[in-house]
């Protein structure tokens, strides 16, 4: 009994110390940053952090057009690209949710969560092998066309987002009940009554959601930017501060750019923190047993819509097709497409497993407080837990790079902190996954397991079957956004050791078109190949 | 003048606005149905005696020891809730054999059949009825080894044949492992049935 208390005890600590961990590190990252001397800031003789922080506030990159132009554009390109996936996103999950039985709805969805996961370096080839200047279609696209700019990068985000936010959708429509259908035909409602009494309101909840959740995450969009941006015009913070850490080394530049970036992100943070999650990989509830049936001209635009959204999303994807036909395969390339493909898995399986067991581990101090009714406790862990959702993957780096380049051989140690920072990217994601799991879980068995008095090994056989499918599927997921990470690896990634992603970038970045497309088509199936599992567990769950 | 050994005393459960009060000596081995108005705070009490809810005034004993403040885990207390009593993930069998450590299969299989769920046994709980259900929940309820039995409607969603059934069982095991059991019941028959005394809740004081 005294052992099985001390147990679970332990373990709500273990968990308790992981997130004190990671607080730390988030810590340690901003003391990087305020603790460094910025060199164009007003000279100050006292070490004391609020004169630090009143420097970079007085920082004369603050008032430079530059940084106005570069933040205006970052906000810029977020709003639209969510704007844009949002608003498109929204007629073809009508479209798929009024045609229930439509051919290949299954792969339709599937092809949406790779698109979502897809590492970015692929899309960037696909599109530039499609659009690019000796894209496929760039002849049918008038001689002023040009991918890069602010036109590509919402390409990229929509095609990445989009899918996202069809599925989000698409979930939330289907949460409607049979009986709501039911009764609106039997009241004789008109189209509009339907949309505004039933659909609607389905949908409403989320919509402001999705939206947010783009918005960030095109704010600390990185490779696609790094890619198709170029110049002040078309810039954005987070590839600002690469720039002027790998290619100017100004590091109170980055400095001063990483904590605009932090504070905007946090502002975006907080309002989408307010609300709860949305719920996008949820399995995809069973055939409804009765929907509303569109009239034939509406079909008909359903149909056109789907067709289009397919085509959407498939033309990139096999714009690599022709590249990987012409590419010279020559025993250099396949060896270095094979070394990075090892690294890329062998990092993105460290960091998923790590991730997972923290997540877990985590999860047990909030679940003891929720169960002993402590919600302000519970919100505040979680709240900890899921911080690095603020401090995009660039800050953070940043501040650990300035931190620790004077201490240790980074060359050396650089993939340690590619793990480290990895782990941290993806573990509020992966909390976010298993939460709602575990708290259905304890919802309807809270009470149980310690009225039976379990061991804690007893508890967690029981539990773990439980679990199980979304562990899994959460881990496969964590594994695929750890193995698509660039902007981690550009800052700490060694110049010997490459990431399949960082590959695809360099032959992207010298014009090796076809080399890249063979590169993405590998990393592509390997994708597919840790994805369909996820689609199939899914739909067992 | 008879000892208790299930001492409740000047007990206070606050529920938001409502305040409720206990005040009992329950002898061991005895059987006491408890009834009252829905809201009365029938269930409170029960979740209150295995430690789900902490009391704002008075105390528990039990063999003159205060188990006000013990954890769950350490309480001499076995409880059937209203629901949730399966873990739907696993095997019927699997969720009868949880917390009855030292009974043998053998015994449970004849339990079941006694409750008339032998068959069931080796289904998953979602293929049971909700009378299967409770049956099943109330066989490991009686047959662990704690010796307060707190048993909260076990009979509600049973036909009446089954009912009967199901509360000779428990009076026969009760008996016969001198367990002390509290029961929450909406039936005077199950009133007549098991109980040594009937303890009627009402909007009490001490």
């Amino acid at each position: 009994m005294a052992i099985r208390i001390f147990i679970t005890q332990f373990a709500n600590i273990v968990g308790l110390l992981f997130i004190l961990l990671i607080c730390a590190i988030t810590l340690l990252a901003f003391y990087g940053l305020i603790a460094f001397e910025p060199a164009g800031a007003v000279p100050t003789d006292s070490n004391a952090w609020y004169d630090r922080i009143y420097a970079i506030v007085q920082s004369p990159l603050l008032k430079d057009d530059y940084f106005h132009s570069i933040l205006l554009f970052s906000i810029k390109q977020a709003l639209l690209s969510a704007l844009i996936s949002t608003v498109l996103a929204w007629p073809i999950a009508r479209a798929i949710y009024y045609l229930p039985k439509v051919y290949f709805k299954n792969t339709f969805l599937s092809l949406s969560l790779l698109c979502f996961v897809l590492p970015t370096l692929v899309l960037i080839t696909g599109f530039v092998s499609l659009l690019g200047l000796s894209g496929i279609l760039t002849p049918y696209l008038g001689d002023h066309w040009s991918l890069y700019g602010l036109q590509g990068i919402l390409i990229a985000h929509v095609y990445m987002n989009l899918p996202f936010a069809v599925r989000a959708m698409y979930n939330q429509l289907q949460s409607i009940p049979d009986s709501s259908w039911q009764l609106s035909s039997q009241l004789k409602f008109s189209t509009w009554q339907k949309f505004s009494l039933i659909e609607w309101p389905a949908m409403r909840s989320n919509l402001s959601l999705i939206f947010g959740f783009i918005t960030i995450l095109c704010f600390n969009s990185f490779a696609v930017v790094l890619a198709f941006g170029g110049g002040p015009q078309s810039t954005t913070l987070e590839v600002a501060i690469y720039q002027a850490l790998k290619y100017d080394f100004n590091i109170s530049e980055a400095l001063t750019l990483a904590w605009s970036q932090f504070a905007i992100a946090g502002v975006f943070f907080i309002v989408l923190y307010r609300s709860s999650s949305v719920t996008w990989l949820s399995k995809n509830v069973a055939e409804k047993s009765w929907a509303p049936r569109p009239n034939t001209a509406n079909r008909l635009l359903f149909y056109g819509i789907y067709i289009i959204a397919f085509a959407f999303l498939l033309l990139p994807l096999f714009s690599l097709i022709p590249g990987i036909f012409a590419a010279k395969y020559t025993i250099s390339l396949l060896t270095n497409i094979g070394q990075a493909l090892t690294l890329t898995l062998a990092l993105g399986l460290l960091s998923a497993c790590v991730a997972m067991i923290i997540s877990y581990a985590i999860m047990l101090p909030i679940r003891h407080c929720v169960l002993a009714n402590n919600t302000r406790a519970a919100s505040l862990l979680q709240w900890f837990a899921n911080h690095t959702l603020i401090a995009p993957a660039m800050v953070l780096s940043v501040g650990l790079y300035i931190l620790f380049l004077a201490l240790i051989d980074l060359d050396k140690w650089g993939m340690i902190f590619v793990v480290l920072l990895n782990v941290l990217l993806i573990l509020p994601f992966a909390i976010q996954q298993i939460r709602p799991r575990l708290m259905q879980y304890d919802s309807d068995y809270g009470m149980l397991y310690p009225s039976l008095k379990l061991s804690y090994t007893e508890r967690f056989v029981i539990e773990w079957p439980y679990i199980k499918p979304v562990f899994l599927s959460t881990f496969s997921l964590t594994l695929l956004i750890a193995m698509g990470d660039v902007a981690i690896f550009s800052i700490f990634g060694s110049a010997q050791l490459q990431t399949l992603p960082w590959l695809i970038y360099q032959y992207a970045g010298s014009y090796r078109i076809n080399e890249a497309s063979f590169a993405s088509a590998i990393l592509l199936l390997l994708y597919l190949a840790i994805l369909l599992p996820i689609e199939k567990t899914n739909k067992k769950a | 003048m008879t000892t208790s050994t299930l001492e409740i005393n000047q007990l206070r459960i606050q529920l938001g606005n409502n305040t409720l009060n206990y005040q009992q000596s329950i002898q061991a081995g005895q059987t006491v149905t408890l009834q009252g108005v829905s809201g009365v705070g029938k269930s409170s009490l029960l979740l209150c005696i295995a430690g789900f809810i902490k009391p704002s005034h008075g105390t528990i004993k039990w063999l003159s020891t205060d188990i006000t403040k013990a954890s769950i885990e350490r309480r001499p207390v076995a409880m059937l809730f209203q629901e949730n009593n399966l873990f739907e993930h696993i095997s019927v069998q699997r969720n009868a054999q949880l917390g009855t450590k030292g009974i043998s299969l053998d015994e449970i299989e004849e339990c079941a059949e006694q409750l008339q769920i032998a068959d069931q046994l080796s289904k998953m709980p979602a293929q049971l009825s909700g009378g299967q259900r409770q049956r099943v929940a109330l066989l490991r309820t009686l047959l662990r080894p704690e010796p307060i039995m707190l048993l909260d409607e076990p009979f509600a969603e049973l036909d009446n044949t089954t009912r009967s059934i199901a509360a000779n069982w428990v009076a026969k095991k009760a008996k016969q492992h001198n367990k002390t059991v509290l029961l929450v019941t909406h039936q005077m028959e199950d009133v007549e049935r098991l109980a040594d005394r009937n303890w009627l809740i009402g909007a009490q004081t001490f």
